[in-house]
C-alpha cells in the first residue's frame, strides 16, 4: 500500500523527465508559461472571434454530418407538415430535416448561425480597436492585412453558408451573387458560367459552395489565425502607457496560471452566450422560405448583417451605366466589385499611408489613446459612419416597413447621407478627441476639480483646483502628459472616499465625505510620473 | 377596386368561370327587377341600378348606415364623388366588408394608402352594409362561413403563398414595403374572411386574384397556409419578429457583443 | 523590486521556497515578477466565501448539464405544428447548455480572478532588427546559397528553368480547363425557355402547375406568373424564364400602347401585357405588382418599373427596361409567347449591348 502510494506521488515528476529526456523541452516550456501579457478589456475583443470560430468548427463538422449539398430534385416528406409533398433539393431537404428530424439539430444549426454573426461581428469591433489605437503601426503591419484578409475570407465563407441550405432567400442571394460576377467587365460572364457550370443556377454550384465552406476557407483561415496568433506571440501584446510601461516592456501576467485561467474562462462565457442565443434566439428560418425557385421572392429579402453594407451601396447606387461600342459596364459593378476593393486596398494600406502623412516610421509597441490623434480617430469615425449608412440601407427596406417613411425617401436619404455625414463625422469625433486632450492637459496644468467655490476678497468668484503635484506660485504644475488616464476626480487621488459600487444603483452606502479643512498635497500620482522614460 | 365584367366568356375555362357567370346573372335579375318595379324613382343620372327594388332586410339595415356614414365621399347610391370617393356600384359585398370590417373605411383622410384601424362598424353592421352595395350593384362576394382556413390544404397553399403573396407580404405573412410610401400590410390581424376578401377584390394597389386565377380551393389553400404558418409557434425559441436578417443583425451586436464586451470589462478589470 | 537583479541564485539552496525558483526562472526568461500578492489570506473567510462562489458555479454547471441531458433524451422532441412541448425542445437545449457553460466559465474566471494571488511581471522586449553581426551572417549565408546554386554563373541553365514553365501550366491547365465554360456556346446567356416560340408555332404560358391559361382568367387589374409551357418549364433550369402576366385597366393598356418602343411593338395583346419577371439590375423577381401605380417593384434593391412604359425603370439602381414578351392567343384560345424576349433578360454584362 505504501509503496504504490510513494510510487504514484513520483509519477507526474518521471513522466516529466521522460519527456523532456526525449523532447528537450524544459527551457522552451518554462518561458511559454512565463510569458507575460498585458491586462485589458479592449484586448479581449480578438479573442471572441477565435473561440466563435472554434465553435464555428465544432458546430460546422456536426451539421456536415447530416448535410447534403445535392440539387437533385426530392418530395419533402418529412415532419414539417407545410412542406410535405413540395418538390425541392436534397440540399434544403437535408437542411430541414437537419432542423426537425435530427435530434438537437435545430440548436446546433442556430448556433453555427449565432457563431457566424458573432464571428464577424467581433472581427470588426476588434478591427476598430486595433485602428483607433494604432496597434497597426510599425512593426505589426502584416498581422493588420492578415486581419483584413481574415475578415474578407469570413464574409466569403459566410455568405458560402448562407447560400448551402438552398432556400429562397438564399437562392435569391446567390442569384445577386452571380449578377455580380456577371457585372465584371470584359470576363463577368465567362466568370459566371465557369463557376455554375453554365446557367444559373445549374446543378454543381452548392457541392462547389460546400468544398469551399467545409474545407477550402476553414482550411486558410484556420492557417491565417495560427499565425496571426504567432505573430502576436513573436512581437508580444501591445499594452497601453501607464506606470512602469515602456515602449521596451510588457508589464502583465505571466500566461500561466492566471491569464489562462482567464482565457479559458472567457471562451467558456463566448461558447455559452452562442449556446444561449443558438437556443433562445431563432435565426435563419429556412422553412418559412420555401425552397428556392426563380420565380419566388420576398419583401424584405437581406443577406446576413456583414454582407448588408455591400446591399445597401447597390441600392443607393444611381442608375449610371456605361454603355460604349456595343459593351456595357452594368451599374452593380461600382458597389459591389469597385468598391469592396478599395475598402480593401486603402485599409491594406493604411499604415504606411500614415507613416507617411505623420513622417512617423518609428517602432510602436504602446498603444495611443484615440483622442490623442484626432485625425486618426475621426477617420475611424468617417469609416465607420460610412459602413453604417450602407449598413441600414441594406435593410432600408424593413426600415420604411416599420417605422412608416417612404421607400423612396429612405433610398434618397442614404444617399445623401452617405456623403455628408462621414465627412460631418470625421469633424466632430476630431473635435471631440481635441477636446478630451485639452481637458486632460488643463487638469495636469491646474489640477482636479474640487468643487469649492472660494470668494476672493475683491468679490470675484472662483472654484479651488487641487494640483495633482507641488505648483508653482500660480497654482500651476508642470507635468507631462504621457498618454495615459489623468485623475479627474477627488475620489481617484484618494482625497475622497472611494467611488461608489454598484453598477444601476449603489450597492452600499456612499462613504461620509471626508471633512478636510485643507486638502492634502496628495503624493504625485504614479500615472503621471512614473511612466516618464 | 374593378373587376372582370368586360372580358366575354369564350369556351368552359376549367370550371373556374361558374361563379362569376352565377354574378352576371344575378346582375341581370336585378336589372330585370328595377326595370319592372321603380322606374319612375330614377334621380341619378346615367347608370343602371337604383335602389328601388325590394332589397332585403339587411340591405335596408345596411342603407341606413350607408346614408349616415358613408354618403359624404361615396355620394348617394354609391354612384362616387368625384375627388372624393370612388363609386362602389360592382364592388360588391366582398369589398365593402373587407374595407369596413378593417376599418379601413370610413377612411379618416385622403392619402397614399388607408391604414387599417379600429373598425367603425361591428361585424353585422359591416355584413349589412356589404349586401346594401351587393343588391345596388351586384359584384364579388365571399362565400359562406367565417372557418375557411379548415378547408385549405397547407403545403399547396405554401407554393401558391410563395409565388403569388410573398413578394409584398414577406415569406413571413409580416407585410413589406412598397414604392414612395405604401406599403403591403402584415397579415396576422386579418380574418380568413379578410384574407379571401383581399385576393377577391384587390384592395388598393393589390391586384387582384379573381375566383379564375386562384379558384376558391386555391384561395382556401393560401389561408390554410397563412393560418398555419401564424399557429406555428417558432420552434428555435423567439422568432425575433421574424424580420430577417435585420434584427438578427441587431441581435447579434445588441445581445451577443455587447453580452461579451461586458464580460471582458470584468475579466479584465481591477479585483 | 530591483535589488534582487545582481544576486546570483544559487538553486541548491536548501532555503529557497518554490516561488524563488519560479522568480529565477522567470528572471532567466527576461521577466521580473515585481509584485505577487495573495488577494486573501490563506484560510481567510474572504477566501472561504470565494471558494464557496467558485463552487456554487461548479455545481451549477452539474445540475445545468445534467439539465441538458435528461431534455435532450425525454423531452418531446418531434416537431409538431402549433404551440407544444416540442416548441420548447431547442430553447431548452441551448438555455441549459448556455448556463452550464456560463458556470464553468464563471467558476474558472473567479478562480483565476480572486483565488490566484494579484500579481504584475515586467518582461523585456526584444524586437525591432536583429543584431547587426547576425544580418550579416545571416546574409551572407543567403548569398552563399544562392551563389551555390549559381545560375547567373551558367546561361545554359537559366535558360533550361524556362523550360519548367510548362510545368505550371500543366498544373493550372486542369483546375482552369475543368471548371471554364463557354457563355456564347450554346448562347445561354441570350436565350429563356421561350425560345423556341414562333409565330405559327407559339409556346404556351402556363402556370407553375403547367395548366394554360385563357385571357378572361387574369382579372383587371391581376396578373399571374406564368412559364414557358415547356417540359421542366417551371423548374430552376429555365431560371430566366419566370414572366408576370397582367392585364391592365383598358385606360392603362391604352397608355402603354401609346408608349410602346419600338421592338415592343405588337407584343401586348389587347389589354394584356407580358414583362420578365427577373429584374434588369440583379436578377431577383421584380414582382411587387402595384395594380394602381402600374409600378413593378423589386424587393432586393427598390428598383420600380413603370408597366405602362414598357416597364422602364423609374426609381432605384436598375437601368433598363424588363424585356416584353410577344404574346398571343393560340387556336386553343390560350396564352401562348411567339417568340423569345427581343433583348436578353435578366441582369446587364459586358457583351450586353
Amino acid at each position: 500500500m505504501k509503496r504504490r502510494k510513494v510510487d504514484l506521488k513520483a509519477l507526474p515528476g518521471k513522466s516529466a523527465e521522460a519527456v523532456d529526456a526525449r523532447l528537450h523541452v524544459a527551457t522552451p516550456l518554462r518561458s511559454l508559461l512565463n510569458k507575460v501579457f498585458p491586462d485589458h478589456w479592449s484586448f479581449l475583443l480578438g479573442e471572441i472571434a477565435l473561440f466563435s470560430f472554434i465553435v464555428l468548427l465544432l458546430t460546422g463538422t456536426f451539421l456536415a454530418l447530416f448535410f447534403e449539398p445535392s440539387m437533385q430534385e426530392v418530395h419533402y416528406n418529412g415532419s414539417y407538415v407545410p412542406l410535405q409533398g413540395v418538390e425541392m433539393s436534397r440540399a434544403y431537404e437535408t437542411a430541414l430535416n437537419l432542423s426537425f428530424d435530427v435530434r438537437g439539430g435545430l440548436v446546433m444549426r442556430q448556433m453555427h448561425h449565432w457563431a457566424a454573426l458573432l464571428f464577424m461581428a467581433a472581427i470588426v469591433v476588434h478591427m476598430i480597436r486595433i485602428f483607433v489605437t494604432g496597434a497597426f503601426r510599425k512593426p505589426r503591419e502584416l498581422n493588420w492585412i492578415i486581419g483584413l484578409s481574415m475578415f474578407w475570407l469570413g464574409f466569403t465563407e459566410g455568405f458560402a453558408g448562407y447560400s448551402l441550405p438552398d432556400d429562397a432567400l438564399s437562392g435569391t442571394g446567390l442569384r445577386i451573387a452571380s449578377a455580380i460576377m456577371l457585372s465584371i467587365p470584359v470576363v463577368g460572364s465567362w466568370v459566371t458560367t465557369s463557376l455554375f457550370g453554365g446557367e444559373f443556377p445549374g446543378e454543381i454550384i452548392l457541392s462547389r459552395l460546400y468544398i469551399v465552406h467545409v474545407f477550402l476557407l476553414p482550411l486558410i483561415l484556420l492557417g491565417l489565425v495560427t499565425v496571426h496568433l504567432a505573430l502576436v506571440f513573436m512581437q508580444k501584446h501591445t499594452q497601453w502607457p501607464g506606470p512602469g510601461r515602456t515602449n521596451s516592456n510588457v508589464v502583465g501576467e505571466r500566461m500561466f496560471p492566471r491569464y489562462a485561467l482567464k482565457q479559458g474562462g472567457f471562451f467558456m462565457l463566448v461558447f455559452a452566450v452562442i449556446a444561449l442565443m443558438g437556443g433562445l434566439f431563432q435565426i435563419n428560418p429556412i422553412w418559412l422560405f420555401g425552397p428556392y425557385e426563380a420565380a419566388v421572392v420576398s419583401a424584405g429579402s437581406q443577406p446576413d448583417w456583414y454582407v448588408m453594407f455591400l446591399d445597401g451601396s447597390t441600392r443607393l447606387m444611381p442608375a449610371w451605366e456605361i454603355r460604349a461600342f456595343g459593351y456595357t459596364i452594368p451599374p452593380l459593378f461600382w458597389p459591389t466589385v469597385v468598391l469592396p476593393g478599395i475598402l480593401t486596398v486603402l485599409p491594406m494600406a493604411y499604415p504606411w499611408i500614415e507613416a507617411r502623412w505623420k513622417k512617423d516610421k518609428g517602432h510602436h509597441n504602446l498603444l495611443q489613446r484615440p483622442r490623442d490623434v484626432p485625425d486618426r480617430t475621426g477617420l475611424a469615425a468617417m469609416a465607420l459612419t460610412f459602413y453604417m449608412v450602407l449598413t441600414i440601407s441594406g435593410g432600408n427596406d424593413i426600415v420604411a416597413d416599420k417605422f412608416h417613411i417612404s421607400l423612396n425617401a429612405m433610398t434618397w436619404a442614404g444617399r445623401i447621407g452617405l456623403l455628408v455625414l462621414p465627412p460631418l463625422a470625421y469633424y466632430v469625433a476630431r473635435r471631440i478627441a481635441l477636446g478630451l486632450q485639452q481637458h486632460d492637459r488643463e487638469v495636469l496644468a491646474h489640477g482636479v476639480e474640487t468643487g469649492i467655490i472660494k470668494r476672493l476678497p475683491n468679490g470675484q468668484f472662483v472654484e479651488v483646483h487641487q494640483p495633482l503635484a507641488p505648483a508653482d506660485d500660480h497654482g500651476h504644475t508642470d507635468l507631462p502628459y504621457v498618454g495615459w488616464t489623468v485623475p479627474k476626480k477627488m475620489n481617484r487621488l484618494g482625497a475622497l472616499g472611494p467611488a461608489v459600487r454598484g453598477f444601476f444603483r449603489p450597492i452600499e452606502q456612499a462613504a461620509p465625505p471626508v471633512q478636510q479643512k485643507q486638502v492634502e498635497p496628495p503624493p504625485t500620482r504614479e500615472e503621471i510620473t512614473s511612466g516618464k522614460h | 377596386m374593378k373587376n372582370e365584367t368586360t372580358v366575354p366568356a369564350p369556351g368552359a375555362p376549367r370550371q373556374r368561370g361558374r361563379v362569376s357567370r352565377r354574378m352576371s346573372g344575378a346582375l341581370r335579375m336585378f336589372a330585370a327587377l328595377m326595370f319592372a318595379g321603380g322606374l319612375y324613382l330614377t334621380f341619378a343620372p346615367g347608370v343602371q341600378a337604383q335602389g328601388a327594388a325590394p332589397m332585403s332586410d339587411a340591405a335596408q339595415a345596411g342603407q341606413a348606415l350607408y346614408d349616415t356614414s358613408c354618403i359624404t365621399c361615396h355620394g348617394n347610391n354609391a354612384q362616387g364623388v368625384d375627388g372624393r370617393g370612388p363609386s362602389l356600384i360592382g364592388v360588391g359585398s366582398a369589398a365593402v366588408e373587407f374595407q369596413v370590417e378593417t376599418g379601413r373605411m370610413p377612411a379618416a383622410r385622403q392619402e397614399a394608402q388607408a391604414e387599417r384601424k379600429q373598425p367603425q362598424f361591428t361585424t353585422d353592421q359591416a355584413r349589412q352594409l356589404g349586401a346594401y352595395i351587393q343588391e345596388l350593384g351586384g359584384g364579388p362576394q365571399l362565400p359562406a362561413g367565417e372557418d375557411f382556413a379548415s378547408k385549405g390544404k397547407v403545403s399547396r397553399g405554401g407554393e401558391l403563398f410563395r409565388i403569388n403573396c410573398s413578394s409584398c407580404h414577406a415569406f413571413s405573412t409580416g407585410g413589406g414595403a412598397l414604392s414612395s410610401g405604401k406599403y403591403a400590410p402584415t397579415l396576422t390581424e386579418s380574418t380568413d374572411r379578410q384574407i379571401y376578401a383581399a385576393m377577391l377584390t384587390g384592395p388598393q394597389n393589390m391586384p387582384v386574384f379573381g375566383d379564375t386565377e386562384l379558384d376558391p380551393q386555391d384561395k382556401y389553400d393560401i389561408i390554410a397556409y397563412v393560418r398555419a404558418l401564424q399557429d406555428d409557434q417558432d420552434p428555435g425559441g423567439w422568432g425575433l419578429g421574424r424580420f430577417g436578417p435585420v434584427t438578427e443583425g441587431l441581435a447579434i451586436f445588441l445581445v451577443g457583443v455587447v453580452a461579451l464586451v461586458f464580460a471582458a470589462l470584468w475579466i479584465a478589470g481591477k479585483s | 523590486m530591483s535589488e534582487s537583479n545582481t544576486q546570483v541564485v544559487d538553486l541548491d539552496d536548501p532555503n529557497l521556497t518554490t516561488f524563488d525558483i519560479v522568480r529565477e526562472g522567470a528572471r532567466r526568461d527576461g521577466i521580473e515578477i515585481v509584485h505577487y500578492e495573495p488577494q486573501y489570506p490563506a484560510g481567510s473567510k474572504g477566501e472561504k466565501r470565494m471558494v464557496r462562489i467558485v463552487s456554487f458555479f461548479f455545481l451549477l454547471t452539474g445540475l445545468a448539464s445534467t439539465a441538458f441531458v435528461v431534455a435532450y433524451i425525454w423531452w418531446p422532441w418531434e416537431y409538431e405544428m402549433g404551440a407544444n412541448a416540442s416548441k420548447l425542445y431547442t430553447p431548452i437545449l441551448g438555455l441549459t447548455l448556455g448556463l452550464a457553460l456560463i458556470g464553468v466559465g464563471l467558476g474558472i474566471l473567479t478562480w483565476g480572478k480572486k483565488l490566484l494571488p494579484h500579481e504584475i511581471a515586467i518582461q523585456d522586449r526584444h524586437d525591432g532588427p536583429s543584431d547587426p553581426v547576425e544580418r550579416k551572417i545571416t546574409g551572407e549565408t543567403l548569398k552563399f546559397i544562392g551563389s551555390e546554386l549559381s545560375v547567373a554563373r551558367r546561361p545554359a541553365l537559366k535558360l533550361s528553368l524556362l523550360g519548367l514553365l510548362p510545368l505550371g501550366a500543366a498544373a493550372a491547365a486542369p483546375l482552369i480547363g475543368g471548371l471554364i465554360k463557354d457563355p456564347h456556346h450554346p448562347d445561354i446567356l441570350f436565350k429563356t425557355g421561350f425560345a423556341g416560340a414562333t409565330k405559327e408555332n407559339p409556346i404556351k404560358l402556363v402556370r407553375d402547375d403547367y395548366t394554360p391559361i385563357r385571357p378572361e382568367e387574369v382579372s383587371t387589374g391581376g396578373q399571374i406568373t406564368v412559364f414557358p409551357g415547356i417540359p421542366g418549364g417551371v423548374s430552376n433550369k429555365y431560371a430566366d424564364s419566370p414572366t408576370l402576366l397582367i392585364h391592365l385597366r383598358e385606360g392603362d393598356a391604352e397608355a402603354l400602347r401609346a408608349n410602346l418602343y419600338e421592338m415592343n411593338q405588337g407584343s401586348p395583346w389587347q389589354s394584356y401585357v407580358a414583362y420578365s419577371k427577373i429584374c434588369t439590375h440583379a436578377g431577383c423577381p421584380a414582382s411587387l405588382y402595384e395594380q394602381q401605380t402600374n409600378r413593378l417593384l423589386c424587393p432586393c434593391h427598390q428598383s420600380q418599373f413603370l408597366i405602362t412604359d414598357n416597364a422602364k425603370p423609374i426609381f432605384g439602381p436598375a437601368t433598363r427596361s424588363l424585356p416584353m414578351l410577344p404574346i398571343t392567343v393560340d387556336k386553343d384560345g390560350h396564352f401562348a409567347a411567339t417568340g423569345d424576349y427581343k433583348v436578353p433578360v435578366g441582369p446587364a454584362f459586358w457583351e450586353k449591348s
